[in-house]
């Protein structure tokens, strides 16, 4: 600086100062934290040598840099984890979007009874946590019961029991919308998470660092993490699994509905959808003129949830 | 004791009771054939409808059990069949039965809106089929086109596939699909939805910001 003060340079006795118990005490404190610091960053390497994780799964690269015969590898690798630990090995595949395809979802207000048969599909297809009554909480699906003239979120109630529908109350089942401008890739600090090419939010559950910033932003609520292994029975694991999807995830990672992309990018209907007894839910090709959920966006009446916070879901609600 | 003469002889009195015993056995055997033909039912005419497939086979894990599975001719599974006509032909239909209790078909409960006359939608001359407007037939397997007489918005929305359930393929070039059709769904004597007991509620996650649902309530399983 041109004004300022010239630089002194420090006495001697300053910068070495004689070791004080205070100092000492210090020095002590930072150099524990430090290793403390160290121990837990090389914590993973304990779960490696339980085996809870393999060197494979430590040293892979992310998703978007896999060759094929990595995610071979990598898919073999889970199978087998699979196998010694439930007992039944998988077929899991890595199932590339389709061209031209856009995935739109659209569901009838009208017409959904709040049954919770979705909710439940949802959790046989998605291989989530089911052994124990209170182990039972991974659905992608959350009905929520709202009165009926109003759409207030805030009031709804999502434990309701009994005979449904119930007269003065309308269901509103809230999975992932699916967004174009999705605010729970923009959190993620690992990009662990990303829109594919048809539309479909996705997880890398061997990328994800479970810091559920992810959660944080979703305004959906449609994020789930795994606090624990999943707990499922060895006749209730659905075999056909798939890397982005439902593989069984390991304990720390975030999950969340990919409209069962195992089996929409075969061209089959979503879980959710083949268990609807009224029908309320409709799936398609967006880009399709001709498919069933355009048929709905062009003649229904939609409503999207949320569509202040400008995430552009492609999940429509609609009524008849 | 002094036994009478016997008629015949001992050796044709054995041949002659071994005759006998043929013939009774003969007769018995007419009787029971006549009396089985007098209890055989009358011909099956109108097969038992067979449920339409749904979904995919591959999907056993997924519950896709019809809100309705029709019921068709319970009769009919229990091992009766019969004709409509049977008994049709002598009795005349009626156009309304005007609330009075009905001798037959008395499980039919007409709550149908103002649709409240059985020939409206059953065919008064052929009891196995319905009757469009034009007094033409409708078959029962195609019942979809009878409520299509009346309900032609909804129809027009189930042919998009936005009314009802489809299963299997969304892309019909990678496989089937199947489509409920309105009677799986809807009693046609009494087509409003009925209300069912719901699942239980999975345990969702408290959210960070403590909603009013934050936490379970303790009615939340059953």
């Amino acid at each position: 600086m041109a004004n300022g003060s010239p630089i002194q340079p420090k006495r001697v006795e300053e910068a070495l100062k004689p070791l004080t118990r205070r100092t000492f005490l210090k020095g002590t404190a930072a150099t524990m934290a430090g290793v403390a610091g160290l121990v837990s960053a090389l914590r993973p390497l304990l779960s490696l040598e339980r085996g809870e994780i393999t060197m494979d799964e430590l040293l892979q690269k992310h998703y978007s840099q896999l060759k094929p015969e990595d995610m071979q590898h990598i898919l073999g690798v889970l199978e087998k984890k699979c196998e010694r630990e439930y007992g039944v090995k998988p077929d899991i595949r890595d199932i590339k979007p389709l061209a031209g395809v856009q995935f739109g979802y659209a569901l009838s207000l009208t017409k959904c009874i709040g049954c919770r048969k979705c909710a439940h599909a949802c959790m046989a297809e998605n291989n989530q946590s089911r052994d124990y009554d209170d182990d039972v909480n991974m659905s992608y699906i959350r009905v929520l019961e709202l009165a009926k003239g109003s759409i207030n979120v805030e009031t709804s109630d999502h434990y309701y029991t009994g005979e449904v529908p119930k007269k003065d109350k309308y269901y509103m089942p809230v999975q992932c919308h699916q967004c174009q401008e999705s605010p729970c890739t923009k959190a993620c600090p690992v990009q662990a998470t990303w829109m594919e090419p048809d539309g479909v939010v996705t997880v890398d559950y061997n990328w994800c660092i479970g810091c559920r910033y992810c959660m944080a932003a979703c305004p959906y609520d449609a994020r789930r993490f795994n606090f624990k292994k999943p707990t499922i029975g060895e006749q209730a694991i659905n075999p056909n699994q798939s890397y982005l999807s439902n593989r069984i995830r390991p304990k720390g990672v975030v999950e969340k509905c990919t409209f069962c992309l195992h089996r929409t990018r075969e061209g089959k209907y979503p879980a959710c959808l083949e268990v609807c007894p009224t029908g309320a839910r409709v799936f398609g090709n967006l880009l399709d003129p001709a498919s069933e959920i355009n048929y709905i966006l062009k003649n229904k009446r939609v409503y999207i949830l949320k569509e202040d916070a400008g995430t552009v879901p492609k999940f429509y609600y609609y009524f008849d | 004791m002094n036994q009478p003469p016997a008629l015949f002889p001992a050796s044709r009195r054995r041949i002659l009771r071994r005759w006998s015993c043929a013939l009774a056995a003969l007769v018995a055997t007419g009787v029971c054939l006549w009396a089985a033909e007098k209890l055989v039912l009358p011909k099956v005419s109108k097969p038992e409808p067979a449920q339409p497939k749904i979904g995919l086979d591959t999907d056993k894990h997924l519950d896709k059990t019809p809100p309705r599975q029709t019921k068709g001719l319970d009769l009919v599974k229990m091992g009766w069949t019969y004709d409509c006509n049977e008994c049709h032909k002598l009795i005349e239909p009626k156009w309304h039965y005007d609330g009075r209790p009905m001798v037959e078909h008395e499980q039919v409960k007409l709550n149908h809106g103002n649709n409240r006359f059985c020939l409206n939608c059953h065919s008064a001359k052929n009891h196995n089929v319905f009757v469009d407007y034009d007094g033409s037939e409708i078959k029962q397997q195609d019942v979809v086109q009878l409520c299509a007489r009346c309900h032609g918005t909804t129809y027009r929305d189930w042919q998009h596939g936005a009314h009802g359930r489809t299963n299997g393929h969304w892309d019909k070039s990678k496989g089937e699909q199947t489509q409920l059709r309105c009677i799986q769904c809807h009693d046609p004597h009494d087509p409003a939805y009925k209300p069912i007991l719901t699942l239980r509620a999975p345990d969702y996650p408290a959210r960070a910001a403590g909603s009013a649902h934050s936490s379970q309530p303790e009615t939340a399983k059953h």
